[in-house]
């Protein structure tokens, strides 16, 4: 249980997260955000409907696929997977944050 | 079955976005609910955890409408790529289609292009003399005026300067008048000095002729009212033809002086490109009219030789200018007894002077060939729908595997537009080879400079290349489709193939009735050509060398102008191969004279009722080299010098005229105060063409009444121009300074007069013919493809006894029958024909019931033939084969 609120998410980081998720496997729309926030350990705060907006958003940008299906309640359910497109941008952008925050660090670490 | 769903064509948005809206809310509802049932496994109440769920999203309306934005773009994208995928698809099957069957892609894409091509090439011309502006400053306000004279039946008579200036001071209905003389061949100047002699086209224009035009020059100025005033005409203005040709379009042109004959001539312009008024195709240059004074060429009221161009006043109509006009000059005629006939003029629209005689030939003939092209798309239609029904299967498999009807008929449609738009790439490519053969041609087309496959053009090619794509393809598409979509595939020919074959038959008849009507027309035109040509002229044209040239005033006295005459002639006479010599100043069909009244000794006749007559200056050779035949008196001899009495001669025409039952050598025309006997009598030349009656004539000798252009006829016992050299070189032994200004045979010359008919005789038969086989192969076609139809049918009738020929004669008839339906359609649209042809024709007097038997005939015959393959075929079945079958 986080002793202290949850962090608002940084601009546009909620695509990598998505994207990152569904690398995992495909899901729908509630399951990708109960796996962030047991992954963040809620120190993420992710607002369902910014989640929603992005999952949208990304599948007509071509980097995620969706398909209606049967969930495991036995409702009509839309999941989500990862394009290939999808993947090749992940990787980037991962890549990316990790520079970014590498030498962020190297300034704000300075002795 | 596919039925026919609205929301499919107009309304697919619709349900998309219904689809679209519905599974975003089912989508934010499925997450609503698991949330909540997630609360309420903490406790909460089943009405509050929706609440709270609902809290805890966020908000669900914004995001709603967000997400449902992105599908449907998404939607979008991705029909747009699917249309993209399935065009590039159409294309490639398409391809390979008729890739499979190249006999039939090359002699559709064949077909297309000629159709195509011939259109693109006429419609260049059609583009460049009826639809490009003509170079003036509003051409549409600009007028011709002539003078007209009722009783000697002319209507487009020539203005002498005093009327001119009469009408130009008189009028309030014209803002200006210009006037201007133009004879080609005769108004030519020699610039000499600057490198070789030549001679330079000229036309000479009086007061307000740029003004009236509106015209500007390229470089410097035009002519003005200042030029025309003594002391300031030696002036000159330039073609951009000849100033890029001959003064290698020369920056500084303006200003420099060059020497015509033998005067000093100041460059004050250079006209614009395409700009060559008053002469139809080529002049190098305008000069001023007062150059040439009232010797050369008379001022009197008399002395009508200018043309008069005028621009109408705002507001006021060709037909007001001519009423007032009309007025001004039965005025004249009042006051003036030697105008007393000329009391009337007739104006035109400047444009109908320049392309009038040519726009009603043009735009048959781009009819003509408009209607080659509706053949070809039929002939084109029918091969489709052919090939189409022998796809049934193909298709309606197709359509079972889930391809919509529009999917098919867009297929096939690619097909016709690709076979389309290929044929006419090609046709584009023939086009122009074509152009560059009609602008070579010498047929004298007005505006002919302006001929070339512009831009217009181009457009013009590519929508008639889509348009018959669309035509041809449409419904053989529409129709095959049809069938494929509603039946299940089966064997055999199915019932929905009979209505292909009516829509074929209804193909080649029309096929037919339009091939007889370009039949018609070829006849028609090649007969009135036929006709043309037999016209005696009165001279012989075979075996004549003609030379024109022009004696220079280097030659400054009497004396020695007629000396080199006679030296030019005798030189010409001594070249071996030349057997006689003889020279006249305007050869018939290049010039008709100088006009005059005449007069004769010692009868007091009425100025007015003097009959018109063209006079000729010839010498004493002429009549003998052109075999012109003398019928009483005698010809010119060495006798008729200058020095001796002067003599006319006459033709026939004017004896006729002016001495009924009298022997006119016994009479004497009076010139001036001087008598000239009449010596003899000559039959009559048309001098003016074919198409012209022959004017009364009177010749006088050269020598007595000099002029300074000489066309030379030389009578040969060789090919003529195989003797072109040594004429040449025996003219410049002579004086090596002298320009030849043409050089031909008196056969081309003759040719070239009737060019015209001959070209549009040429094109017609062309198109006949072309349209009988198109026809031909229509009617073979269908015939054809009903034989393999009918085969069970034939099959039979022969098991059953029929023998050959009956099976032969089935086919045979069927033939018939299309042909027949296709002549009566087509007798009447040949019969408009006729009646659009009459006035264009030579001697074509309405309706030819020989000729129009003629096409019958052919057109039937060519229909036998093309039902004799398919008639033998027909017989060559086997019963058994054909009723084993399928």
């Amino acid at each position: 249980m986080p002793t202290t609120a949850p962090l608002p998410l940084l601009q546009g980081t909620v695509d990598v997260l998505i994207l990152r998720t569904l690398a995992w496997a495909p899901m729908h729309g509630y399951a990708i955000s109960r796996w962030i926030r047991d992954r963040a350990q809620d120190t993420l705060a992710v607002e369902d409907a910014a989640l929603y907006q992005a999952l949208h958003r990304l599948e007509r940008k071509g980097l995620v696929v969706s398909e209606w299906g049967v969930s495991e309640s036995g409702r009509r359910a839309r999941t989500y997977a990862l394009a290939e497109e999808g993947r090749a941008q992940l990787e980037r952008e991962v890549r990316d944050l990790r520079r970014y925050f590498e030498a962020l660090f190297l300034v704000l670490d300075t002795r | 079955m596919a039925t026919r769903d609205p929301r499919r064509r107009f309304g697919f948005r619709l349900r998309t976005r219904d689809r679209i809206d519905r599974d975003v809310s089912d989508e934010l509802a499925f997450h609503l609910a698991m949330v909540a049932a997630e609360l309420e496994a903490e406790g909460w109440s089943p009405a509050d955890a929706a609440l709270e769920a609902r809290r805890r999203f966020g908000d669900v309306p914004t995001t709603e409408a967000y997400c449902r934005e992105q599908d449907l773009e998404a939607y979008k994208e991705h029909r747009r790529m699917a249309l993209l995928a399935d065009l590039r698809a159409d294309v490639r099957v398409t391809l390979r289609a008729l890739a499979r069957s190249p006999g039939f892609t090359a002699v559709v894409l064949l077909t297309l292009a000629l159709g195509i091509g011939a259109n693109t090439a006429i419609f260049s011309v059609v583009n460049a003399v009826l639809l490009e502006p003509l170079p003036f400053a509003e051409p549409d306000r600009l007028v011709r005026v002539w003078h007209v004279n009722d009783e000697q039946g002319v209507t487009e008579g020539a203005v002498s300067e005093p009327d001119f200036l009469d009408w130009k001071q008189q009028t309030t209905r014209a803002t200006s008048m210009g006037a201007f003389f133009h004879a080609p061949g005769l108004s030519g100047l020699d610039l000499t000095g600057d490198g070789a002699p030549e001679r330079m086209q000229t036309a000479l224009v009086g007061e307000g002729f740029f003004e009236t035009l509106g015209t500007r020059a390229l470089l410097g100025r035009t002519i003005g009212d200042e030029e025309q005033r003594e002391g300031r005409n030696r002036v000159i203005v330039l073609s951009h033809d000849t100033w890029r040709a001959r003064f290698s379009g020369d920056a500084n042109i303006v200003g420099r002086t060059l020497q015509l004959d033998g005067e000093s001539f100041q460059v004050i312009g250079v006209m614009p490109p395409h700009f060559t008024y008053p002469a139809d195709e080529t002049l190098s240059a305008w000069v001023p009219l007062s150059v040439f004074g009232p010797d050369d060429i008379g001022r009197a009221r008399g002395a009508r030789f200018q043309g008069v161009v005028a621009r109408l006043a705002p507001g006021t109509t060709p037909e007001q200018l001519d009423a007032e006009l009309d007025g001004v000059a039965a005025r004249i005629a009042e006051e003036n007894p030697g105008n007393r006939a000329w009391n009337r003029v007739q104006v035109a629209s400047l444009r109908t002077s320049i392309v009038g005689e040519v726009t009603r030939p043009l735009l048959l003939i781009f009819g003509g060939v408009l209607v080659v092209l509706l053949i070809t798309c039929a002939n084109v239609a029918g091969l489709l729908l052919a090939r189409a029904t022998a796809r049934q299967r193909e298709l309606a498999v197709r359509s079972a595997l889930g391809a919509s009807r529009a999917r098919l008929v867009r297929q096939l449609l690619t097909e016709s537009v690709l076979l389309a738009v290929t044929g006419g790439a090609l046709g584009t490519l023939l086009a122009i080879w074509l152009v560059q053969l009609v602008t070579a041609m010498p047929i004298g087309l007005p505006r002919a400079d302006l001929v070339s496959v512009d831009t217009r053009v181009l457009g013009f090619a590519a929508a008639l290349s889509l348009l018959a794509g669309v035509l041809f393809g449409v419904v053989p598409s529409l129709r095959a489709t049809r069938s494929a979509t509603n039946n299940v595939p089966r064997g055999g020919a199915s019932g929905s193939v009979g209505q292909g074959t009516r829509l074929r038959n209804a193909l080649v008849v029309a096929q037919v009735a339009l091939a007889v009507m370009l039949v018609t027309g070829a006849a028609l035109t090649t007969k009135s050509f036929a006709r043309l040509q037999s016209v005696d002229l009165g001279f012989d044209p075979d075996q004549a060398l003609f030379v024109e040239l022009s004696v220079t005033d280097r030659y400054d006295t009497d004396v020695a102008k007629r000396e080199y005459y006679q030296s030019v002639l005798d030189a010409v006479a001594s070249v071996p191969g030349v057997q006689s010599v003889g020279a006249i100043r305007d050869l018939p069909t290049r010039g008709g004279g100088e006009s005059g009244t005449v007069r004769v000794w010692g009868e007091d006749d009425e100025p007015s009722s003097r009959p018109l007559a063209a006079f000729h200056q010839v010498s004493s050779g002429y009549f003998g080299a052109m075999r012109i035949p003398l019928l009483r008196g005698r010809t010119f001899t060495t006798a008729d010098r200058l020095d001796a009495p002067p003599v006319a001669i006459i033709d026939e025409e004017l004896a006729r005229r002016r001495f009924p039952g009298v022997d006119p050598t016994t009479k004497s025309l009076q010139f001036g105060t001087t008598e000239v006997p009449i010596v003899g009598v000559v039959a009559s030349v048309r001098q003016l063409g074919a198409t012209e009656a022959p004017t009364p004539t009177v010749y006088l000798h050269a020598l007595q009444n000099f002029r300074s252009r000489m066309s030379i006829v030389a009578r040969t016992t060789v090919d003529p121009l195989s003797l072109a050299d040594a004429v040449r070189a025996a003219i410049w032994r002579v004086d090596e300074r002298q320009t030849i200004t043409s050089l031909s045979t008196l056969e081309q010359v003759v040719g070239r007069a009737v060019a015209r008919p001959r070209l549009l005789a040429s094109l017609f038969a062309l198109f006949g013919a072309l349209g009988l086989a198109l026809g031909a192969i229509g009617v073979y076609g269908v015939l054809a493809f009903g034989v393999t139809e009918r085969r069970r049918e034939f099959g039979v009738r022969m098991a059953l006894g029929a023998s050959a020929r009956r099976v032969q004669a089935l086919v045979v008839r069927q033939g018939l029958v299309l042909a027949g339906l296709g002549l009566a359609i087509g007798a009447a649209g040949a019969l408009a024909l006729t009646r659009t042809l009459e006035s264009m024709l030579f001697e074509m007097r309405g309706v030819d019931a020989a000729t129009y038997a003629q096409v019958m005939a052919v057109v039937t015959v060519c229909a036998l033939l093309a039902s004799w393959l398919p008639a033998r075929r027909a017989t060559r079945i086997d019963p058994a084969e054909a009723m084993r079958a399928e």
